[in-house]
Order: C-alpha cells, then structure tokens, then sequence
C-alpha cells in the first residue's frame, strides 16, 4: 500500500485513540477533584501528562478544561485531535470502510459545533463519556469491518502506540514515588488509586481478579503487566507486535518492539520498578517513541 | 415558453413520465420533501460534499439534490449515446491530427493560428504515438434540449471532466429512497462504469507493460473540489487514489511508495490539469505534480488519461469546428447539432452581438464552471455595460450564443414542484472502444428562471433515468 496511505491511517487512530485518553484523563481528574482533592493535585497532572513544565501555584480547573477540550492554541486539544482524526481519515476514504469513515465525520461534524457554553451545558463527565463512546465507535467500525490485512495493521498500530504511551504517562504522574512493596491501604490512596483504575476502565476488572485492597503496586502490576488488561502496557505491545509481525517481520521496527513486548512479557514487577516507577515510564515512553520514528522510517517515508 | 421533459404541450403528460405520474398522484404530498430530508443527511453523514472557491463559510457544502428524475426514454437515448460516440471519435481523431500530419489544419478547415497559437496546444505532444491512438479516454459532452427532437451540444469536457461520482451516488440514494419507484419502471443500470472506466484505463496501458497494468488515479489532494469524486473512483476501481508526492521518477519509469518499496505504475488517470503535471516540463511552482512525469511519458513508459494537450479540442474557439471534425474524419453528419456561436473577434459577428446583448449569452472562450459569463435576458443594464466594456477590451477572448430556452423538468423547492432548466452531460470511456453507459449527470438551476446549472452557481443534481424500451 502507498506510504502516504499508511501514514493517514496510522495518524488517524492515533489521534482517536489521544482524544479519549484527553478525556480520560479529564474524567479521572475530574472524580478526585469530586472527591475532595485540591485543585493542584487533581488538575495539574492533566498539563504534565500533555507535556507542560511543571506549574506553580493554582490551576483553575476551568482553564485546564478548555485548554484540553477547546483551546485552539492546544493543537492536542480533544477538539484539535479530532480534526486531525478526521482529516487523515478524509485523505484516505477510498481506502477505510464507509462505516468507518462515517464515524469519524460525524464525530467532528459534533465537535465543531462545540463551544464552551455547550461545554458547561453537557457537563465534563456527560462530555467525556461522549469522546469515549466515539471512540470506541470508530475501534468497532475498525474492528468489525476492515479487512484483516495492512492498512488494519497500520490502524491497529496507531491505536496501540499511543494508548502505550498514554498508560504510561497516566501512570508517570498518579504514581510518583510508586516501588513494588507499595502495600498502602490508606483510604487515600485506596480513593486515589480507585480513580486511576476507572480512567482507564479496570475498576471492575481489578474487582475480579483479586480480593485484595487496591495498593499502589496491585494497580501498577496490572497496568504494566496484566496481558488480558486492554490498556496495560503488555497488551498494547502484544497488539504492536501482532501487527508488525504481519507487516514485516524482518523490519527493524519490528525487532524493536518484540523486544520492548519481552521485556513486559517475561519481566517481573519487581525488577522492572528497581529503579523507581518514574525511572521505568521515562525509558519506556523514550522507547516507545523511538519505536514509533522507527516505523515512520521503515514504511511511511519510502523512496 | 420551454420545453418540459414531463409536461406535453397540450396540457397532457409525456410518455417518459406516465409512470412517474401516476405514482406521484398516488403518494401523500409530504413524502417528496420527508425523502428529500433523509437524502440529505446521507449525504452529509457520508460526506459527499464539494468544495467551493472563495466561499469564506467553511470549505465544504452539498450539491443539492432534487428528488425527481430526469426521465429520458429509450428512443431519445439512443439518439444521444449515438451523438455524443460520434462526436468524442472525431474529437479524439482531431487531436491525433493536429499532433501528427495536421490535415484538417492542411485542408483549412480549421484556422492554423488557432490551432497552434492556443494556449492549450501542447508542442511536446507533436509526433508522439499514444497507446490505441487514444487521446480522450474519458469525455463530458454538455447536452441541452430546447424541443421534442431539438438536442445540441453546448460544450465539451475533454481535459479532467468531473461530476460522474453524482451520476452514481444520485441513482444509488434514489434506489434507496424510492425502491417502490423502481419497481414500476424499468431504468438501465449506471453501476457498470467504474468497471468499464477500469477496463477502458487497462486497455491503454504502454507497449512496455508486462503483466497486469498498475492504474492509479492522481488527485492534487483533498482540498481540490472535486477530491470526493477522486477517491470515489478509486475506490470504486478498486485502484490506489495517489498524490504527486507519492509518485516518483526512476530508470525511466514512473514510481509510486508503498509501505513495502517502489512499486511500477503503468496508468495515471489524472484529475491535475496538464500545467501542474512536471514541475520540471511546466509551471515550475506545481508541488502537485511529479517531476520528470513528462519525460517518461514521451518515452512510452507511462500513460496518461486523458493525454496532455486535449485541451486545444475542447476550446470554445474550436467548438464551432467540430461539426465540421465529423464530416472531415468519419464521413458521417452530426447526430446531435452545435448551438449557433458567434466569435466577437470577427467585425460582422461583434457588431451584431453587441447590438443584441440583452437577448445573448456571451462566454469566455477559456473559461469554465460558468464563471465569467453574461447571460443577456436576465442580466440588469449596468451589468451588460460593464460586460460590453470587457468585451471591447479584448473581443478575442468572447464568443456569443442565442439565449437557449433549456427544457425544463419539474423539481422540488420549498413552494412545492415547479419547472426549472436543465442540462446533461453524459460520461464517454474510451479505450478498445468508445462507449457510455445510460444515464449522466442531470444539473438543474435551482433560482427561478435561471439557464446556469453549475454547481458553483447553484445549481443542483438530479437522478437521470434512461427506460429500457418498452415492449408494446
């Protein structure tokens, strides 16, 4: 297929995928501040995650709202993601199901029309639960209709690295501090950690695999680790791998990710975390972007 | 008074739309306007749009659709599928001439310095043999109707012509709006062209092609007005919908990108007008062409669909000549008529036209998308005037014609259904041979009592139905 094709495809579910992580994070900032967290510690984490320095004194929760929602001097604002989405997605109709080109243009036939009145009418939960049920309408329209063979490879791909990159940062910035003897039952940290398991939908989940209190390492081993778990990073390196294996074995993107996959697939928690949470989000989003220049150059900048 | 496609003159229905008739008379009066709703959502939600030039409102908007077919019997058919054949091989015929042996311009039926002063003549085609001889592979004859026998040709689209996606779509939202409509007639099916397009864009792949030709078609890009019929066709075709940027010149072969190398294109059907092909042939600022494109097609390792330079035969200043085209290629006599023109850079002509200006219509010779045109009966004093100082200013640049009274059709507006003018241009392939499937593209003015269709002037699209003949 045209690199170019890829490339759009590629993007396109890469952008999805950004826009209901924004949302997520939004959702998850959002229920601590409800619960009684300050506005620093539930808003700023929002910011960082989006790559802002750090930020001293208050953060209105309004402004951080916009900023990620709105705002078009953010071009990685949910309503800026979606435009993006649906412009890749333009460029390459020939090629994507109706179905799924549909889902895209709706959404942002909705999303334009948005604006901060509109916003505070629906409400951020009623909002963000909109960008997600989009998105999973376009992942079902992907899943449910596009042949199985490269450019659903190259939509799989953009899916995965980005929500990698977003499980990673989310966990960079709720679990400062976080080793694997992190055992705190504080009620706290159960409100705190509680939270970070719904953003990414593994509430229920946790609740099913164990009887256990949720402890700081319980979460992190289940979002690093748990393969079955959508949003670990495990699955979604499963998901990279099963894709370039099928594109191109032999590429050398393809290595790069089978070796980032063996390391969550045969690692242990508490060797992964010898060095500190932080210390193994910041090598593995590192790795995960060099991955990404990786497949750039190996099939959508061909000459 | 203009002809109506339904209404006879004696007050009765023809015979196309009896049918249609007693279907309309049978259904409740809110149904024409409820389908017309739910077509354009579809329309929306699938994104059918096109964009429009210097429109500030946002980029995209709707073709409006009208509901109610353009209903066209099976005799009438043939008399313009034979016309409009006849027609694009003499064109086609012109442009293998006039870039080989140049008999018609020997035989001075044609003007040399008109020929070969035109903007659109392009010497680096002179002697260079095309695949099949064919020039035109893909052809959009404007047909209007003034009476029951009185079809003329209005104009021809030989270099990118758009609009067959509307043909497709229309039928394909119509079959899904009123099956019951379909049940009661017996309308030829449009669905083969993209097949027949494909076959016609393989048939012409070059000599050197080994194997299965590779077609694309090359689009400048989203932005360009007519990219959702691009990437209809492609994907209709089933073919890779490429830009200039993903095609590249190598070893004397044109290549485009993929994820896995270089991959050898045999047919381009090009949506780029020729002056944007090669940066390095033509106008050096083109970013959306490819540069050396010219070069590997003059050595016979690339088609191009249409051919560079077609445009010298589509003209408005050799329109005049293509009746004559007919008798001095094909021996035959034109099946479907010119409308009478006037060229204002002749003294007798400019002095009766600008005599006659209110009743005219006066076109740029090079102008399309009826832009830049004076439509005399509906126009005010101070804009004749002001179109009289242009024309003064260089008379050349102007050709006139009689005011048409285009048949009209009924359709759908807000008061209810009402008559409005309406044109035709059906869609020629050709490759091993020249062919057009039943049916085209049916523009309808929307304003009242306008004669321009264009869709960049408000003009709308209808369905049109071409009946199988019906056994007595």
């Amino acid at each position: 297929m045209l690199s170019r094709t890829a490339d759009h495809l590629y993007w396109m579910s890469r952008y999805i995928e950004r826009a209901e992580n924004i949302a997520r994070f939004l959702d998850v900032s959002n229920r601590l501040s409800l619960s009684g967290g300050s506005a620093h510690d539930c808003w700023l984490p929002v910011l960082t995650i989006a790559g802002w320095p750090p930020q001293d004194g208050d953060v209105p929760a309004v402004r951080v709202i916009s900023w990620s929602v709105l705002d078009h001097a953010n071009p990685s604002c949910i309503h800026g993601c979606l435009r993006a989405a649906r412009e890749n997605a333009h460029a390459v109709r020939s090629v994507i199901p109706n179905e799924l080109w549909e889902a895209i243009n709706s959404t942002w036939l909705e999303i334009k029309r948005l604006d901060g009145a509109a916003l505070r009418e629906q409400g951020l939960t009623g909002f963000c639960d909109w960008v997600k049920d989009r998105s999973h309408l376009v992942r079902g329209a992907t899943y449910g209709t596009m042949l199985r063979d490269e450019p659903f490879h190259f939509v799989r791909l953009g899916t995965f690295i980005e929500r990698a990159d977003n499980t990673a940062r989310l966990l960079g910035v709720r679990g400062a501090g976080v080793t694997a003897e992190s055992r705190s039952s504080a009620a706290a940290d159960q409100l705190h950690w509680a939270a970070v398991l719904r953003s990414v939908s593994a509430y229920k989940s946790f609740r099913a695999l164990t009887r256990d209190d949720i402890t700081p390492a319980g979460v992190t081993a289940m979002l690093l680790l748990n393969a079955d778990m959508p949003r670990s990073l495990h699955a979604c390196m499963d998901a990279v791998t099963y894709s370039l294996e099928r594109i191109l074995p032999t590429a050398e993107c393809t290595r790069l990710a089978g070796a980032a996959h063996a390391r969550l697939h045969y690692g242990r928690l508490d060797q992964l975390l010898e060095d500190g949470l932080d210390r193994f989000v910041d090598d593995f989003v590192v790795a995960n972007h060099t991955l990404g220049k990786q497949i750039h150059s190996d099939f959508l900048m061909a000459t | 008074m203009a002809f109506d496609e339904m209404k006879a003159p004696d007050g009765g229905v023809r015979a196309p739309y009896r049918a249609y008739e007693n279907w309309l008379l049978s259904v409740a009066p809110d149904v024409l306007p409820r389908k017309l709703e739910q077509a354009d959502e579809m329309f929306r939600r699938i994104g059918i749009t096109f964009n429009v030039y210097g429109d500030q409102e946002g980029t995209e908007r709707l073709i409006p659709f009208d509901p109610i077919p353009r209903i066209i019997s099976a005799e009438e058919w043939q008399r313009v599928h034979n016309g409009c054949i006849q027609r694009v091989k003499a064109l086609n015929a012109f442009i293998h001439d006039i870039y080989h042996d140049q008999e018609i311009l020997k035989a001075g039926i044609v003007p040399r310095e008109q020929v070969l002063g035109n903007d659109s003549y392009r010497p680096e085609m002179q002697g260079l043999d095309v695949a099949r001889n064919v020039y035109v592979h893909i052809a959009g004859v404007d047909v209007v109707r003034v009476g029951a026998d009185e079809f003329y040709v209005l104009e021809d689209n030989l270099r990118t012509p758009s609009g067959v996606s509307y043909m497709l779509e229309n039928r394909a939202m119509m079959m899904r709006l009123f099956p019951d409509l379909f049940a009661r007639h017996r309308v030829k099916p449009v669905d083969s062209y993209s097949d027949v397009l494909h076959k016609a864009l393989r048939s012409v792949a070059p000599a050197a092609c080994e194997g299965e030709p590779t077609v694309v078609v090359l689009t400048p890009g989203y932005h360009n007005s007519a990219y959702f019929e691009h990437a209809f066709l492609a994907e209709q075709m089933g073919v890779e919908l490429v830009e200039g940027r993903d095609l590249f010149v190598a070893d004397g072969k044109v290549w485009m990108r993929t994820t896995m190398g270089p991959k050898r294109v045999d047919v381009i059907y090009r949506r780029i007008d020729d002056d944007f092909l090669d940066p390095l042939a033509f106008r050096p600022d083109s970013a959306l062409g490819v540069p050396g494109l010219l070069s590997v097609y003059r050595m016979g390792g690339v088609t191009l669909a249409n051919a560079i330079g077609t445009g010298v035969a589509d003209d408005k200043s050799t329109y005049i000549h293509v009746p004559e085209m007919i008798r001095f290629y094909l021996g035959e006599e034109p099946i479907l008529p010119n409308v009478p023109t006037w060229r204002l850079e002749r003294e007798d002509d400019r002095t009766y036209v600008l005599e006659h200006l209110a009743d005219l219509v006066v076109k740029e010779v090079h102008g399309s998308g009826g832009y830049g045109m004076l439509v005399g009966p509906t126009s005010t004093k101070a804009q004749i005037e002001a179109f009289r100082a242009k024309i003064l200013a260089n008379p050349a640049n102007y050709i006139a014609q009689p005011t048409l009274a285009l048949s009209t059709c009924p359709t759908l507006v807000e008061s209810g259904i009402v008559p409005r003018h309406v044109d035709l241009r059906p869609f020629v392939l050709s490759g091993e041979t020249t062919t057009l499937v039943p049916g085209g593209l049916t523009r309808v003015a929307l304003k009242e009592g306008s004669l321009v269709v264009n869709s960049s002037q408000g003009g709308g699209t209808k369905d049109t139905w071409v009946l199988e003949d019906e056994p007595c």
